[in-house]
């Protein structure tokens, strides 16, 4: 027994007993005092640990001011609904899209949904960031040429639409109009356990700085203490650059030695590997197709937010609203015209919630939106949808999603605000817009 | 609260800090409540179990210590209270399914209860080290007269969720000890935590990926793919568990106090025997002493002593859960225990020369052989079910016949690149064979009793670096958890 112990405690690089043996030698070797202080740094510098950590400390010091390893912002591991959105947004070449979308599905459905109908093809969604039919609609009621982007992104929360107008909507790349579908999911859902949780967060938060907004975006002491740390431990803070650009160089070895390999696709690795990369798209992976009065049918996910509005967080509906007033502050300074939809829900849904938590989303959304001057559209008290638009209890199918649009582009088209952004109305009402919000 | 999460970073630290901060009289309670704390964090309520069986075990034991005639009676009343607590939390859920099982083959319909217990983080570890401490009294060893430090060796937190199981005798005497700070526990305890650290997240968490893809879906790979996989989970599975148990070790490093150890290179084993003194040796120790010899041991007739075998392993391998591919598992386990033994004898009778036995030839064939018996014995481990395990086991058996056409680029693992971990078993699997030999080789060399400086404090450093680039969002459970 005492054989087996002896080789296993020997997993330790230094045992306590030789270690003692050695300090102990120190001690009765007995020290003059004019070498005290080579004495102490010899202590200090037995002390392995303490100066396996100091060293790490300066290694991390200098890794930082190298800033080894560093990958551009856009530079992702793989592609997700986000990642694709961010990589068309800013890979495209031609003149920025005058009008945005942003939202959460409530507002990508529509959009992607429609001109799959419109354009009698199946589109493949993550990777179609734009809206021909709205496009086509502006054209005729305007008889403009506005080009549109679409950034509403699934499971998108006013936190994250904040990031992609504060990071990504700007200089040459700032919109005139931006359209922010809104629906009570975005404030009121308890199963978000804090903005930094959702995927657009992990991308977005790559292109600034989100520190002035932390104790909103990790308001968990473990997140706080993951991000501090992030921000102390250069190897911590860009880890994920890190791991990546080790992998690619071990895959490159992998590929040169074992070459010939036909990689699975992901849909295959899905089935054998469900919780790695769960958000990863690739190809063809998720299509609109032109509907049919099948894939019309009504699909009841009231189960999925039973749980999202029970017992609602307040914290979570005070944080997102305040993440909703800094994107409406920032479009403001930017020069944007923004336009916030309430969008329709079924009354089903809307019946999951109480009273007080309807109003108080519904008062809160309009009161916000107009005192900093956007413009804001109530389709939900428009009395324009009814349940046979709609393919489950919140997402509109392509048919509601045609006459959503319409309305869209009807009232955007008779805005004075939204034409003088674009540039269709006289000059002076640009300035006029900006300054005072309004209801239509 | 997991060792390798934020909680624990800032936890241990904090104990560490009070701990050494403290003087001795309070250092004792000091560990208790943050052991409590420790083990309420997962879920408040089970904290009144583990205080109930301490409370209990307590006086039971002392009654065992001082009863004259009795004593066989509160050893049994103390052993079936820490069993039938052992029991309701672990086994009745199936115990019931078995019973509906088995009415079911007899054609009769019953619908079970359905139980909603939540087995008990670290219920079979520190139930076993009750059950120790009443056997060791039992047989004449001395009561623990403190209470704090009684419920301390349950509770305490570095062992407390999956070991090692302590012994009371080793243990306790250490907890009275003055001990004054020395900065060797930091070094020792530091390095031991980040080398478990390194085994967990770096090399078990990454094998974790093949090791479910393969045993999720064993028709998707072939015979030599399923072999790949299999020495996958075996090398997951101990780096697992060794790295729990180095940071346990650590852990308790850091106050000064020594827990045993659990892994020896198990998989230099030149037979099974040598495997179980190898392998999670606190509990095969604890199998030895409190079940294979109250059974008998082998201070008895041949085959009873083969049955005393069979039915400890069989026991251990029910320890580990309550599934039939637990019990398959350690039955397989007891088999080759005898097979072992009957082999010896016959090697014997035969009168095979010792010079061949002890030639390095037959050590390594007997280390190869071993090793794949062992990994055979992993796939009724991990395998859902007996089930999936006879499937694995019946494609792992048509191995030779496909490596007669056998070509690498045929092999399956090879064709997922992502993650890279899939193609790079082929390299990895070796790597991991030969630092076995390589770490063994070290031993002999007695290079870990005196390492040089700059090789201690650079692969520290390392590890830091590489710990803090590799440590995941989230980091699956230790495999041993479970237990």
């Amino acid at each position: 027994m005492d054989a087996v112990k002896s080789q296993a405690d020997s997993n330790v690089l230094v045992p306590g007993a030789a270690a003692n043996q050695k300090a102990g030698a120190t001690a009765q070797s007995g020290v003059a005092p004019a070498d005290q202080s080579q004495s102490l740094a010899r202590k200090l510098l037995a002390n392995r640990a303490l100066v396996s950590m100091l060293l790490f400390l300066a290694v991390s010091f200098f890794w930082a001011a190298a800033e080894l390893g560093k990958l551009s912002p856009a530079d992702f591991a793989f592609r997700t609904w986000t990642a694709c959105a961010i990589d068309e947004f800013l890979s495209n070449a031609e003149p920025r899209p005058k009008l945005d979308f942003i939202g959460s599905s409530l507002m990508l459905v529509p959009l992607g949904g429609v001109d799959a109908d419109y354009l009698n093809r199946a589109i493949d969604a993550p990777h179609h960031h734009h809206s021909v039919y709205v496009e086509s609609t502006l054209k005729k009621l305007t008889g403009a040429d506005i080009s549109t982007f679409n950034f509403a992104l699934p499971g998108e929360m006013p936190s994250d639409a904040y990031l992609i107008t504060k990071f990504l909507l700007k200089g040459e790349k700032k919109p005139d109009v931006l359209v922010y579908g809104v629906g009570p999911r975005d404030f009121l859902d308890n199963l978000l356990p804090s903005p930094g949780a959702t995927d657009p967060y992990q991308y977005l938060s790559r292109f600034g700085d989100v520190q002035s907004r932390i104790d909103q975006i990790a308001p968990d002491w473990q997140q706080r203490l993951n991000y501090e740390l992030g921000r102390v431990f250069y190897p911590y803070g860009k880890k994920n650059d890190l791991a990546l650009d080790f992998t690619r160089s071990v895959t490159a070895v992998i590929d040169r030695l074992l070459p010939g390999a036909k990689p699975i696709s992901i849909a295959a690795r899905r089935s054998l590997l469900p919780d790695y990369k769960p958000f990863e798209v690739g190809k063809n992976d998720c299509l609109f197709r032109p509907s049919t009065a099948d894939s019309r049918r009504f699909t009841d996910n009231i189960g999925e937010y039973r749980k999202r509005y029970k017992e609602l967080k307040w914290d979570t509906y005070l944080s997102q609203m305040r993440f909703m007033a800094d994107l409406l502050n920032t479009a403001r300074e930017q020069g944007v015209q923004v336009v916030i939809v309430a969008m329709p829900i079924t009354e089903i849904n809307r019946n999951l919630m109480s009273d007080l938590a309807w109003e108080t989303y519904r008062k809160g959304v309009k009161v916000l939106a107009l005192s900093k001057g956007a413009t804001y559209i109530d389709m939900q008290g428009s009395n324009q949808f009814k349940l046979e638009d709609f393919g489950d209890t919140v997402h509109l199918h392509s048919g509601g999603g045609r006459k959503l649009l319409d309305l869209i582009c009807a009232k955007l088209a008779d805005n004075i605000s939204v034409r003088s952004a674009l540039g269709i109305g006289r000059g002076k009402e640009r300035s006029l817009a900006l300054s005072k919000g309004s209801q239509i | 609260m997991l060792f390798n999460s934020l909680q624990y970073l800032v936890f241990l630290p904090t104990v560490f800090l009070l701990f050494w901060l403290l003087p001795h009289r309070f250092r004792v309670p000091l560990l208790l409540v943050a052991s409590y704390v420790f083990y309420m964090s997962w879920r408040p309520i089970y904290g009144l179990l583990i205080a109930g069986l301490t409370v209990a075990n307590f006086f039971l034991v002392q009654f065992i210590g001082r009863s004259k005639d009795r004593k066989k009676l509160w050893v049994g009343i103390t052993v079936a209270v820490n069993l039938i607590t052992l029991g309701i939390f672990k086994y009745a859920g199936f115990g019931l399914t078995t019973v509906k099982d088995g009415l079911g083959l007899a054609g009769i319909s019953w619908r079970e209860p359905h139980l909603h217990i939540l087995l008990p983080l670290g219920i079979s570890f520190f139930v076993f080290e009750f059950i120790h401490y009443a056997v060791e009294v039992y047989r004449g060893k001395p009561v623990v007269k403190s209470f704090p430090q009684f419920a301390l060796f349950a509770s305490f937190f570095p062992t407390q969720i999956a070991g090692p199981i302590k012994r009371y005798m080793d243990f306790i005497p250490q907890l009275s000890i003055p001990a004054k700070f020395k900065w060797e526990y930091i070094d020792e305890g530091m390095q031991l935590i980040l080398m478990g650290l390194a085994k967990k997240v770096l090399i078990a968490d990454n094998l974790s990926m093949v090791v479910q893809a393969g045993f999720s879906h064993p028709d998707n790979f072939s015979a030599v793919d399923l072999w790949l996989i299999t020495y996958a989970f075996a090398f997951q599975i101990f780096f697992d568990f060794a790295g729990y148990t180095d940071i346990a070790r650590g852990s308790a490093m850091l106050f000064g106090y020594k827990v045993p150890i659990n892994f020896n290179l198990p998989y230099l084993a030149a037979n099974v025997s040598d495997f179980w003194h190898r392998w999670h040796i606190s509990l095969s120790t604890w199998l030895r002493d409190y079940l294979y010899i109250p059974l008998g041991g082998s201070r008895c007739s041949k085959w009873l002593n083969y049955k005393n075998l069979f039915i400890t392993m069989t026991l251990g391998g029910m320890w580990h859960g309550a599934a039939m591919h637990f019990l398959a598992w350690g039955a397989y386990q007891g088999l080759l225990l005898v097979a072992h033994k009957e082999y010896s004898q016959a090697l014997e009778k035969a009168g095979v020369a010792a010079k061949l036995l002890n030639s390095k030839v037959y050590h390594a064939v007997s280390v190869i052989v071993t090793f794949h018996i062992v990994c055979i014995g992993w796939v009724l481990f991990r395998a859902d079910d007996l089930a999936i395990a006879g499937k694995m086991i019946a494609k792992l058996a048509q191995a030779p016949v496909e490596l007669m056409h056998f070509s690498i680029s045929q092999l399956s693992v090879l064709q997922i690149r992502d993650p890279i971990i899939f193609p790079s078993l082929v390299l990895i699997i070796p790597a991991l064979m030969v630092s076995h030999v390589v770490v063994n080789w070290l031993n002999d060399k007695k290079f870990y009793l005196s390492p040089p400086w700059a090789v201690q404090v650079g692969v520290m450093v390392a590890l830091m670096c590489v710990l803090t680039i590799f440590s995941p969002d989230s980091s699956p459970k230790f495999i041993y958890f479970q237990f």
